[in-house]
This record gives C-alpha cells, sequence and structure tokens, in this order.
C-alpha cells in the first residue's frame, strides 16, 4: 500500500480533530479539579504525542508548558515499559519537569496492543509540600522546595498505585484538595486515550501516524517561512533578573539571535552560571520561551506541536541560569526567569525587525503564596496566585493594562470565591494609575492587589521587576517597577518588601502587591 | 387570553420574518429588514391588521439589545460598586484573548473609568454587613452621576450575593433619582464579581436602547398585545423585557429551538440536535426531551451568567470564504463574504465561498436559487473554485469536495462541543436541519457522526418566527446558597428559600396575566463536589433526596464522580412558566408515496467524487407519504435540501421532510 501523501483538504481535518481532542481533555481537567488553581486560573496544558514523544498538538493553555511537555514524555519513555491504563506522574526538573508544583500525567494509548500515542496534562498544584505552604519558597536546593516524584506509575495497567498516591498525599499540606485535582488530571487522559481509540477506529492507525507528521511539517513550514521575513544577520540583547532572593545580585540573561534564511540560532552562551536561589530555569523552561517568542511571530491560527522546534537551535551551557543542573532550585525559574527570557528574545529580534516588536511587559507572574491553619473551617489550606501587570505597547495600540502576559495567561481568581474558601479578605483590587510607560503608544498599567489576613500565615512571594524595570522601545519610556509592602494593622507602619521574600503575617496586617506597568512604544509627541 | 390572530415577528439581518395564525390557519411573509429602525419592518408587516379592531397577541424576536451591545451603541451609563473595586470591569479575568500574538488588543469598555464609582460598605462572604452604606457620600455620588448625564445606572457591591441590603439601599436612593438601574442582586445574586459587574453592566447599557424601542413600537400597535422573547426559551412582557434586557440576548435564535422542540414533539421525536447554518454563522443546539440551558456563554465579550438556551455558534456558513494557507492547508472561514459581495456566484466579488462550492457540484439549482428571485452565475463559481484547484493539483470538483468537507468539520466539532462534551451520544438523536443553507450540509454532518436520521421541518426558511408562535411565558429567578449539604438545617433551609422563591415567581407570573393552573414551577439546583468551581444542575423536589442525581450527573458528564466527597448546593433555581394557547399542527393521513407530480427536472451531481444525475423536485409540491430516492434535490423558496445517494427521504403528516439510509 502506498503511503498517504501530504493533502491539503485532510491536513485540514485532522488538525481540527487533534486540537479538539486536546481542548476535551482540558475541558475535563478544569471543570472538575477542585483547587482555584486549576479550576479558576486555568493553570494546566494538555497535549497528545506520537509513540516518540512529540506532540502532534497542545490545547492552547498555558506556554510555559508547552515546549516542556515533550520533554516529559521522553523522559518517561527512557524509564519505563509501558502497559495499558498505566499512568506516568512526575514533577522532577531534571527528570522531564519544570517546577515541583507542576505534576504531569502521561498516559500511552494502545492500538491493537501497540503503543502508539500519548496524552499527556500538566497542572500546577497549590502545593507540593517543602519548606513553605504553597511550594514556592526562596530555597537553595531543590530538596527544600517539595516532594520530588520522579517517572513512576501512577497507575498500573487501569489499577491506581495506592502507594505512590498515599506517598504524594502524605506529602503535602492539602491532601484533600490534591487528591481531587489528580483524580481530575487522571479523568483528562482517559478522555484523551479514548478519543484517540476512537479517531484510530475511524481513519486508520497508518492515516493518523502520517497526519500526526504532516501537521509537524506543516508547523514548521510556517514557521520557517515566517523566519525568511526577519533580515540575516546576528541580533543580541542582554538584561536582568533583579536577584535570586539570597543574594542581592542581579542576574544576567543574555542573547545572540541569529538568522540565516529560515533558521534561528539562538545562543544563550553569554548569559550568568545558574544562583543558588530558586530562580534557575531548566532547558524545558528556555525551550518554552523560545518557542512562544517565535509561535506569537506567526500569524497564521496553527496547532502548537514539535515541528516548530526544527528550525530553532538553542544553545543554553549546561550550569547557566538558563540550564541549571541538579539540584539548583527552580520554583521561579519557570514562572519569572522564563519571562525575561522572553524578554530579550523581543528585544534582540525589535533590533531586526523595528516597528513589529512590542516595548517589554510587566515581565514577572507576581507569585504570591501563603498558608496556614484556618480556625474557623478547622483546616489547614495552602493558596497560590499570580497578578498580572501592564502590556507593553506596539506600534499601533497602548498597551493593556491588569492583564497577564506572555508566558501566562492564567486568570484571576474572583476575590468573592477566595473570601469564601479561605481566611482572607480583598481589600482593594486596582489598576495602578501611571505606571505604563509614556510614549506615542503607552504601556499598560499595573494591578493593585491587597490583601487582608485573618489568620496568622505563612507568606512567601516571588516577583521580579522591583530593581530593573520593563523596557521601553524606541524612545518610548519605561513601566514602573513592582512593589511589594507589608501594612502593620497596629501601627499602619508600612514595610517595603523585596521581590522574594518569606515572612510570617499576623492577622489583619495586609499585603499590598503593586505590579509593574508596560514599557511605551516610540516618543511622545 | 384567547386570541383571534397570533403572530410571531422574528427581525432578522436581512428579513423580518412574519408568522400569522388566523382561524386555524399559517399564514408565512417576509419582507426586508430595517436595520435603522427595526420597527418599521414590523409596522410595515402587519399594517393589515391594526387598522381592524381585532384582537391581537404578538410575539417578537428582536436583536435591538444585542446589536446595540455589539456594536457598542448602548446608553451612557455609570457604575457604582465597592470602593477599591472600581476597576473591575477593566481587569476582568486578568487574561488576554490571544495568547500567541505581538500586536497586542484593543477592547471597547461600555463605560469610561471616569463614571465608574466606589462607595465605602463592606458585606462579607458569609453574608454579614461590615460598613453600611454611608448615605451622604452616596447622594454625593448619585449627584455626580446625575451631572454626567447617566441614562442608567448599573449596582453591583462585593459578596452583594451573599447578602443584597446595602444595594437595595442603593436602589432606593436611585429611584429617588428617577434613573433607571440595574442591581447585581436582582440580575444574577451568583457569586464572581466580574462575571455580576460585567452582565449588570451590560443590562444598564441596554435599558435606555430597549425601552426606547419598545415604547415607540408599542406606541405604533394600537391595542396589539406584545411580548418580548427572552434567551431562556420564553417571552415576557415589553415592561420587564426593557428593564431586563440582557434576558433577550438570543431573542432570534430562541424561537427556532423553540420551534424545534414542539415540532419534533408532534412527529413523536424528542432527541433531537438543531442545525440552523446560515451565510456567516451556523448555531447548534441539544433537545433531549427537553430544551437545554446553560449559566456559561458570551455575547462578544461579555460572559452571560444566567440560564439561556444553550446554542453554540460556529463562524461558518455558506458565504465562508476558501483560502490556502502559507502551510499548505486549505481553511474555510471564519472570513465570509457576506451578502455583499457574497458569493463568487453572486456576480461582484471572486473568492470561493462554500455555497460556490455547492453550486460547483451541482447541488444547487441556478434557476431557483431563492425560489428564482435571484440571478446566480454558475461560471464564476466555477473559476473561483478554479484558482485555489490549481494551486493544489486537484480537479475542480475534488476541491470543491474538500471545502465542503472542511466546512462540515466545523459543525461537527460544534455538535460534539453540544452532544459529546455534556455526557449525550450524538447517535441517538436525530439532525433537525433550517437556515439557508443548513439542507445542503445536513445530512453529510450527521452521517459523519453516525446520526440516523435528519429532519428538514416545513416552513425551515422562518422557523425562528415559527416558535415565537409557540413559546410561552418563562422567568427565571435564582439565589446563591454555597452551603454543603450535609444536615438537616441546610435542608429547612433550602426548603425556606424555595417556597420564598416559588412565591415571588408565581406572584410575578399573576402579574402577566396568568391565573393558577396555567403557571408551572420547575424547581432545580446547581450542585458540585466541595471544592469544584463548575456545577451541575439537578432538579428539586421537596423531601428527596438529590445527591444520586447529582452522581450520575457528574459522571455522565464527566466519566466519573466521588462517592464520597460532600456536595455543596451553589444556587436554587426557580423557572416559572405560564402556559400560553399554541398553534395546533394537524397531521394529514399519507396521500401516496410517489413524488412524481413534484418532480420538475434532472441536473449533474457529484458526491463523493462520482457524477450522478440528480432529480429535482418542488418541496411545496410534495404529499404526505411521498417518498424519494438519493441522489435528489428538494428546492423551496428559501433553501434547497440534498438528498444524497443511499438515502432515503418520505414527508410525514406534518409536512416534515425525514431522511434515512435506504
Amino acid at each position: 500500500m502506498k503511503a498517504p501523501s501530504f493533502d491539503p483538504i485532510e491536513i485540514e481535518l485532522f488538525k481540527n480533530i487533534f486540537v479538539s481532542i486536546s481542548e476535551e481533555m482540558g475541558a475535563v481537567l478544569g471543570r472538575t479539579a477542585l483547587s482555584p488553581n486549576i479550576k479558576e486560573r486555568k493553570d494546566f496544558s494538555c497535549a497528545i504525542f506520537n509513540k516518540k514523544g512529540e506532540t502532534f498538538a497542545q490545547g492552547s493553555h498555558i506556554p510555559v508548558h508547552l515546549g516542556a511537555m515533550p520533554l516529559s514524555v521522553q523522559e518517561a519513555l527512557k524509564t519505563h515499559e509501558f502497559e495499558d491504563g498505566d499512568i506516568i506522574i512526575l514533577n522532577d526538573p531534571y527528570r522531564g519537569g519544570t517546577h515541583l508544583p507542576d505534576l504531569t500525567c502521561i498516559s500511552p494509548v494502545f492500538i491493537e496492543k501497540k503503543l502508539e500515542f500519548f496524552v499527556a496534562n500538566r497542572a500546577h498544584h497549590s502545593d507540593i509540600g517543602g519548606m513553605s505552604p504553597g511550594s514556592m519558597p526562596l530555597a537553595t536546593e531543590i530538596f527544600q522546595e517539595g516532594l520530588i516524584i520522579p517517572p513512576v506509575k501512577l497507575y498500573q495497567k487501569g489499577h491506581l498505585n495506592s502507594a505512590v498516591f498515599d506517598m504524594i498525599l502524605a506529602n503535602v499540606r492539602t491532601p484533600d484538595e490534591r487528591k481531587g485535582d489528580l483524580l481530575a488530571q487522571v479523568a483528562a487522559n482517559r478522555k484523551g486515550e479514548q478519543r484517540m481509540i476512537d479517531t484510530v477506529r475511524k481513519h486508520g492507525i497508518r492515516k493518523i501516524t502520517i497526519y500526526g507528521r504532516f501537521i509537524q511539517e506543516y508547523a514548521e513550514k510556517i514557521l520557517r517561512q515566517t523566519i525568511l521575513d526577519i533580515p540575516d544577520g546576528s541580533y543580541t540583547f542582554v538584561d536582568f533578573l533583579d536577584d535570586d532572593g539570597i543574594t542581592n545580585k542581579p542576574i544576567k540573561i543574555a542573547v545572540k539571535i541569529t538568522i540565516r534564511k529560515s533558521e534561528a540560532h539562538i545562543d544563550f552562551s553569554s548569559s550568568d552560571p545558574q544562583t543558588e536561589g530558586g530562580v534557575n530555569a531548566n532547558y524545558a523552561v528556555t525551550s518554552s520561551a523560545v518557542l512562544y517568542v517565535f509561535r506569537s511571530l506567526i500569524k497564521e491560527d496553527i496547532p502548537f506541536n514539535t515541528g516548530l522546534l526544527k528550525p530553532l537551535d538553542i544553545i543554553a551551557p549546561r550550569g547557566s541560569i538558563v540550564n541549571a543542573q541538579y539540584p539548583a532550585a527552580t520554583a521561579g525559574g519557570n514562572v519569572e526567569t522564563s519571562q525575561r527570557i522572553v524578554d530579550v528574545l523581543l528585544g534582540a529580534l525589535a533590533k531586526a525587525m523595528p516597528g513589529k516588536i512590542p516595548a517589554a511587559s510587566s515581565g514577572t507572574m507576581n507569585n504570591i503564596a501563603f498558608g496556614g491553619y484556618d480556625r474557623i473551617r478547622k483546616k489547614s489550606f495552602a493558596y497560590y496566585e499570580t497578578v498580572g501587570g501592564g502590556m507593553g505597547a506596539t506600534s499601533k495600540l497602548d498597551g493593556l493594562s491588569g492583564v497577564h502576559t506572555h508566558m501566562t495567561n492564567s486568570l484571576n481568581t474572583p476575590l468573592e470565591a477566595l473570601e469564601n474558601y479561605l481566611p482572607i479578605r480583598i481589600t482593594t483590587y486596582a489598576l495602578r494609575r501611571g505606571s505604563g510607560g509614556s510614549g506615542h503608544r503607552k504601556g499598560g498599567d499595573g494591578i493593585i492587589r491587597e490583601y487582608e489576613f485573618l489568620e496568622p500565615a505563612q507568606v512567601s512571594i516571588i516577583s521580579e521587576r522591583r530593581k530593573f524595570a520593563p523596557y521601553g522601545i524606541l524612545g518610548g519610556q519605561n513601566g514602573r517597577k513592582g512593589r511589594n509592602i507589608l501594612i502593620s494593622s497596629s501601627t499602619n507602619k508600612k514595610t517595603l518588601l523585596g521581590g522574594k521574600a518569606n515572612f510570617k503575617i499576623q492577622p489583619h496586617d495586609r499585603l499590598r502587591i503593586e505590579t509593574p506597568g508596560g514599557g511605551g512604544y516610540g516618543e511622545k509627541k | 387570553m384567547s386570541h383571534k390572530i397570533r403572530i410571531g415577528i422574528d427581525t432578522g439581518g436581512t428579513f423580518t420574518d412574519f408568522i400569522f395564525f388566523i382561524d386555524g390557519q399559517l399564514f408565512v411573509k417576509k419582507i426586508p429588514s430595517t436595520p435603522h429602525n427595526p420597527s418599521l419592518a414590523i409596522l410595515a408587516g402587519i399594517k393589515d391588521y391594526l387598522k381592524k379592531s381585532l384582537s391581537v397577541f404578538i410575539i417578537h424576536g428582536t436583536t435591538v439589545a444585542t446589536n446595540a451591545l455589539l456594536e457598542r451603541k448602548g446608553g451612557r451609563i455609570s457604575l457604582i460598586t465597592t470602593k477599591g473595586f472600581e476597576d473591575i470591569l477593566f481587569i476582568g479575568r486578568q487574561n488576554r484573548s490571544n495568547l500567541y500574538s505581538l500586536d497586542g488588543e484593543q477592547r471597547q469598555p461600555l463605560l469610561p473609568r471616569q463614571r465608574c464609582f466606589g462607595i465605602e460598605e463592606r458585606t462579607t462572604a458569609a453574608g454579614k454587613i461590615e460598613k453600611s452604606i454611608p448615605t451622604d457620600a452616596l447622594e454625593e455620588i448619585l449627584d455626580k452621576i446625575i451631572k454626567k448625564k447617566t441614562e442608567a445606572i448599573a449596582v453591583c457591591l462585593i459578596n452583594s450575593y451573599a447578602n443584597a441590603s446595602n444595594e437595595h439601599i442603593i436602589k432606593k436612593a436611585i429611584k429617588k433619582r428617577n434613573v433607571p438601574f440595574s442591581i447585581s442582586s436582582e440580575i444574577l445574586p451568583e457569586h464572581r464579581e466580574y462575571e455580576r459587574t460585567s452582565i449588570t453592566a451590560v443590562n444598564a447599557y441596554l435599558i435606555p436602547v430597549l425601552s426606547r424601542y419598545l415604547s415607540n413600537l408599542e406606541k405604533n400597535l394600537n391595542h396589539a398585545n406584545l411580548k418580548i422573547m427572552q434567551s431562556n426559551e420564553g417571552y415576557i412582557s415589553p415592561s420587564f423585557a426593557a428593564s431586563a434586557p440582557i434576558r433577550t440576548s438570543l431573542s432570534g435564535p430562541a424561537g427556532g429551538v423553540v420551534a424545534a422542540f414542539h415540532l419534533g414533539k408532534a412527529a413523536g421525536i424528542q432527541n433531537l440536535i438543531t442545525f440552523d447554518m446560515g451565510g456567516t454563522s451556523s448555531d447548534v443546539s441539544l433537545l433531549d426531551g427537553q430544551i437545554r440551558r446553560t449559566n456559561e456563554s458570551f455575547i462578544g465579550d461579555f460572559p452571560i451568567r444566567m440560564p439561556i438556551i444553550d446554542i453554540h455558534s460556529v463562524g461558518a456558513g455558506g458565504g465562508s470564504i476558501a483560502y490556502l494557507d502559507r502551510g499548505g492547508s486549505l481553511k474555510v472561514g471564519p472570513r465570509s463574504a457576506g451578502a455583499k459581495p457574497g458569493p463568487a456566484c453572486y456576480g461582484f466579488g471572486g473568492n470561493p465561498t462554500v455555497t460556490d462550492a455547492n453550486l460547483v457540484l451541482g447541488r444547487l439549482v441556478p434557476d431557483f436559487f431563492l425560489g428564482g428571485k435571484m440571478n446566480i452565475y454558475p461560471k464564476r463559481s466555477r473559476r473561483a473554485v478554479k484558482k485555489i484547484a490549481g494551486a493544489i493539483g486537484k480537479s475542480i470538483e475534488n476541491t470543491a469536495e474538500g471545502i465542503i468537507e472542511i466546512a462540515n468539520a466545523t459543525m461537527e466539532k460544534a455538535i460534539r462541543v453540544i452532544s459529546i462534551e455534556r455526557g449525550f451520544d450524538p447517535r441517538s438523536f436525530s439532525l433537525f436541519s433550517f437556515g439557508g443553507a443548513g439542507g445542503m450540509h445536513a445530512v453529510d454532518v450527521a452521517s459523519n457522526l453516525s446520526m440516523s436520521r435528519v429532519i428538514v421541518p416545513k416552513n425551515s426558511g422562518v422557523l425562528s418566527a415559527m416558535g415565537l408562535l409557540l413559546a410561552d411565558a418563562i422567568k427565571d429567578y435564582s439565589k446563591s446558597v454555597l452551603k454543603m449539604n450535609d444536615d438537616i438545617t441546610v435542608k429547612k433551609e433550602i426548603r425556606g428559600l424555595f417556597s420564598k422563591l416559588i412565591k415571588k415567581s408565581i406572584t410575578s407570573m399573576k402579574k402577566e396575566g396568568f391565573t393558577e393552573h396555567r403557571i408551572k414551577i420547575f424547581p432545580s439546583l446547581d450542585l458540585r463536589y466541595l471544592g469544584q468551581s463548575y456545577e451541575i444542575s439537578v432538579p428539586y423536589k421537596e423531601n428527596q433526596p438529590f445527591d444520586s442525581a447529582f452522581h450520575s450527573a457528574h459522571q455522565k458528564l464527566y466519566s466519573y464522580f466521588h462517592p464520597n466527597r460532600p456536595v455543596e448546593i451553589v444556587n436554587i433555581r426557580i423557572k416559572v412558566v405560564g402556559i400560553t394557547e399554541k398553534v395546533r399542527f394537524k397531521k394529514h393521513p399519507p396521500e401516496s408515496p410517489n413524488p412524481q407530480a413534484a418532480l420538475f427536472g434532472k441536473q449533474e451531481l457529484i458526491y463523493g467524487n462520482k457524477t450522478f444525475e440528480a432529480k429535482l423536485y418542488k418541496r411545496l409540491l410534495l404529499k404526505t407519504g411521498n417518498t424519494v430516492l438519493g441522489p435528489a434535490l428538494i428546492v423551496d423558496d428559501e433553501a434547497t435540501t440534498l438528498l444524497p445517494p443511499g438515502w432515503r427521504l418520505t414527508v410525514d403528516g406534518y409536512f416534515n421532510l425525514i431522511i434515512q439510509r435506504k
């Protein structure tokens, strides 16, 4: 039988099918999960893979997960033999994960007793143990950040491996919520498996396999054409992370992008070494950031898959801030360093394509985690959320205000849901006027979010752009830097906290987060 | 409540459709819409019936509110909210609409920030009033609002779903100022501050527009009794609609679904998926013996968290343009050629559309396009499709079939969303097809989803107007509870809350003119496992447990359930229905199986890469009991139905076309 050749009609039909499978998985996960971070904020991603662990399509959820998921499946492939009904779980950043709170569940899909595909989803859990509630601590080694799960079988031949399950639940602060979220992740994978099996039944294994490949080639082809439009040459840019939370030293991230016809070499060799504090990005995070930026250059609506990696050659030296090695702490690498990697990539591309690249967006996810004991509800709590900021201005538009940019797009938790569920009160949730950089087009404003605690709590903050402002472009002004402030209820005294902080807060004290604005575009006329 | 004349009027973008029910007879009328003032077309269409001193009852489906929202032509509004949260409408849910874009994003808020006012007050999540409304500050704010020439005021305070007393104080003060208002605890007393504020503001924004429109219309109707269709499948009085215009958001499409429900019921077919394919978009919805509703829809960018018919729209229709993208993939839509320039065959534009592909394949009869009232140019369709065919190295016919396959895939995806994603198997449903372009695609779409039957109803071109004639009066009430269903006090409390809501709903339906024996109450509960964020609605019967119904609904939707996890009661809901007299459908006995009398010609039809000779039938001449075997085309003034080879059509006792495999 002759292999089917690329058909412009069928490619469109299969794109439709693959994308809708990953979206249906996402619908199950989002609607049945228990923690606000997954159900309200949608901090998760779903994808389908070929048997080598390369993606066909990923649901459009969280960009920072996207480049990283294939590495999870490939790690699982290295370590395990699969049987029908298995589910592998992992979070180890050095064996297929990104940072510990992101738990990934991987299911093999068997067709006529042969392993043919994988489906997987990754969700950010609001606690995975470790030294502080919410598992986003200021740690110096990964062991402090929480429970490390190498690729292990959570389900074997369809049966729950309760030894693994119990071990996980015994190491987290909110086991009941973790259990509900994990079962939602399992249900999402089961939905994906079933849909893949149904699709094969309808179209045949040969066709699905071949069109899986064509869809990767299709994405690659469009990216190559997009890169062709960028003038050949080398473009560099440097920006800094404020610090690693342990020392005060700025951390340099430098990139040199070399465009040669339809290919891009992205070289991070001049970046600083990995640090003691947890802002280290592993390779998966760095490649996600690169993929995100190049995907964003594409105007077409294309499926996000492994094909996009082909024209990109990423050089990230081992042991550097963009390719940290075991046992470096990584909690902030995924959420903060990934944003700065995007900033330097866009800064470099702006030199290649002036006018087409926006000013820097807020450049931080403003991660807030806290936990304690709730005397009224009589249970422990652990909570995690991120706060948006200002979007950078473009040549045509002012930046949006109060929004998540680049590597995340998670929703806020409605404060009415938050207050109903936790001993906390939100006293202000507003735009931070004047924080967007001025210019021909103005950068978007950041957010002010003020929390009043009703119970004592341990709080950790990982935020950035408190020392180095989001850059304006082509004469536009920088966005304002962010600030974290502790307000005492007894004295009303305001204490300026660092960008990264870990402290105990007393009832009725308030935590005020003021997030950075976006950079302005062009000189103000 | 008996009226001699009943009229259903559906204002659409192009045509205003009328169905008259007079002395047991149905008449249909279609006249061009007058978008700048939709009432002109309406009055022109019914003027003969207003002159005489007749008793006239009108149910009207209007898009005035929805269009005003989408085109940002609503009123000048102000918002009063809790101090510290004035930016709530501008932050939204803190996310962006396009994940991968370096072009930024433009938003069009309903009001500028300067007209959002914060007031020092606080209600806790538990419903305790911690700070009451400072009267002086409130009056000051109202002074400013009046100075700003506000046409309507939206009020939404933090946690007001748990206790609305602070909002009531503000409402009283506004009433004294004589400005129309929209109060969040009355519109949507449910938690999630952004969604509640947004719908309250949208409602306020539409009040000036809809009340102007309706009072103007009523003035010209003499004594005719006017009712307005809502998105919840029922109609309501104009005064109620004008105070809650958000409830009319799906006024038009709702009619089609209501018609499907009643026509299906008459024909003995309860499980239906409606398929309304128009020029630029297509709507689908599912009925399993009842009209399904959702609390999670959007109009434009605005979340609408109130019960409305679960209609899912996709941007593909007859006018959708086909093109080849840079990766070599053939795309169809969402860009549409619209009514102007329209498909290439209209003679004005050169872009190949779905309609052109149908014409190339012989699935439309050129001389009978829209009943022969419009000239079309099949050669232009061929030329347009040829451009793509050349680029992908396929024949014109194969390319045309590809365009249709891709458009059909979009429809199938839409149907999957409302069936499989909601836990229903489409194989046990019939596809109920209407709208201008539906008939050409219905059988293929059904077949791809392994649905065994397609129904094309009589009057399929004016089905929404027909649905208006069949609607009942409906109001919805809800109340957030957010309590665990674990003890007897909660059960007692729920009973109490229900009886309060039921009383309120009966009183309000009596005000609409219904006597008690024509009022029906449908109580339900929105439930979820403690900790979840999305609810499932389950019917409520006093003194009967509802946990097991919830577990099985969860199992059906998501393929698993938590037997031991506590269940949380999120909202209680009442749907109150005022039953109206309706058009009764008469069943006609079968006449003959032979459709010869309706046959008017033959033409070449391409299907599945093969050429057939299709017989052409006039729909109006088909008789009950007639059986037609595919390949054939059934033509009427509004639409063409493709009966592919391998399928058989019979005309049932209600003149519906019932299509099944041979």
